[in-house]
């Protein structure tokens, strides 16, 4: 090869290499299926979403509160998910910064989590949320909300519970869609719109769901949430980067707020 | 002050939590070290989740984990590992597998990338081993 020729050629070398450098390295579609997940990294807590919600303005957090919940609830499946709904409850109460509705939510989660039976240790969570309630110490309340959340996770793991564990993540997670979207809907925009797509967190939680004990996924409740799941999947699934209209937060709020009757419904008395 | 709270809290969380899976000691020191890390953007007003994820990576080895973020929100990502890791990396990949733009800090065995996302969704946060044998590795991320 003449000195031109080498020249040439070493000149496209050089421009296939800048044209691969240009390109962002990309990982392969059966390296990302391997990944791994986790309930405690990746699911994301209730004030994840409230922190997200609030960049564009300040909802109104106190608007979205919700009445006591029944306490006499037997089912297990039903406790679980309420419990999860009940500390999403106690994120819009720190966000609204009302130091009494997050000692009632607080009295309500340690009620709720001995009536599953987890450890006695969930009483210093209670005392701990009171206190830092009473200083209004609101970004410590959010670090113990979210201990007190992992500590009746572990309490269910050590009890061979494993089956609620996502129970109670879901349960927030649809707590946390419900106010979410109320919230974009009193007060639209696209910003904070976007916050509303998560098409593989539901789609990993459902999973989840699948793979609880068949006595567990028989449960009418349990298994009527899980088909609402294919439902609300399809709902918070818009493409990247464009934000969801009115017309679809509705239809999310509308469905999310379906299944939160459910799992709050009253037992019957008996 | 908020510093040292969220560090106890962590510690504390991390002590109750032992009793979950039979963590390593390597994998209890990488999960302190970490928390450090993690406590020093804290100061920025970021909130450390109380969840981890810990395991063990070999030399050009990549840890793969899902995250779900919400667009608007910013997140550290921090690794720690122990010794004999050198050096460990920390990046980010949207749900397509494509490489993501952050903020780095490398110290050695501890890392961390910055990001915020523009779009909510998946993504997946690889943790890289680039010098040093095998180790402990622990990774816990924060947002504001």
């Amino acid at each position: 090869m003449n000195r031109c020729g080498r020249f040439v050629a070493g000149g496209c070398v050089l421009a296939a290499c800048l044209s691969i450098g240009a390109e962002s390295p990309r990982l392969p579609a059966e390296q990302l299926a391997k990944a791994v997940r986790n309930d405690s990294i990746s699911i994301p807590t209730p004030g994840e979403l409230f922190a997200a919600l609030a960049k564009p303005g300040k909802p109104n957090w106190s608007g979205q509160f919700r009445g006591p919940l029944p306490t006499t609830y037997k089912n297990r499946a039903q406790i679980a998910l309420n419990l999860g709904g009940l500390i999403a409850d106690g994120f819009i109460a720190v966000e609204a910064q009302d130091s009494q509705q997050v000692k009632n939510i607080g009295t309500d989660i340690i009620r709720m989590a001995k009536a599953l039976g987890v450890s006695e240790n969930i009483l210093s969570r209670g005392n701990s949320i009171n206190e830092f309630a009473e200083n209004n110490e609101w970004d410590a309340l959010q670090e113990e909300l979210e201990a007190t959340q992992n500590e009746v996770k572990t309490s269910m793991q050590t009890h061979r519970d494993q089956d609620l564990v996502i129970l109670v993540s879901l349960g927030g997670w649809i707590r946390g869609t419900q106010v979410v979207s109320a919230a974009v809907m009193q007060n639209y925009n696209e910003r904070a719109a976007r916050v509303l797509r998560q098409p593989a967190l539901v789609n990993f939680i459902r999973s989840k769901i699948d793979d609880v004990s068949p006595g567990m996924r028989d449960d009418p409740l349990v298994k009527e949430v899980s088909q609402q799941l294919t439902n609300i999947e399809k709902l918070v699934s818009f493409p990247p980067g464009q934000a969801p209209t009115v017309d679809d937060v509705r239809k999310v709020n509308a469905a999310v707020g379906q299944v939160m009757e459910e799992i709050q419904h009253k037992p019957e008395a008996k | 002050m908020k510093r040292r709270l969220a560090v106890f809290l962590s510690i504390l969380a991390l002590v109750s939590t032992l009793s979950l899976r039979a963590e390593s000691d390597k994998e209890v020191e990488a999960h302190k070290a970490v928390l450090d890390l993690a406590g020093a953007f804290s100061n920025d007003g970021f909130k450390m989740r109380d969840g981890h994820w810990s395991g063990t990576i070999k030399p050009n080895e990549h840890a793969l984990i899902a995250v779900n973020l919400y667009a608007g929100n910013q997140y550290w990502f921090s690794v720690g590992a122990t010794a004999p890791a050198k050096k460990v990396e920390v990046v980010v990949y949207d749900e397509t597998g494509k490489l993501m733009t952050t903020e780095s800090y490398n110290e050695g065995e501890r890392a961390a990338a910055g990001f915020s996302p523009t779009s909510s969704g998946q993504y997946y946060i690889s943790i890289g081993l680039l010098e040093g044998g095998e180790s402990a590795f622990c990774l816990i991320y924060s947002y504001k």
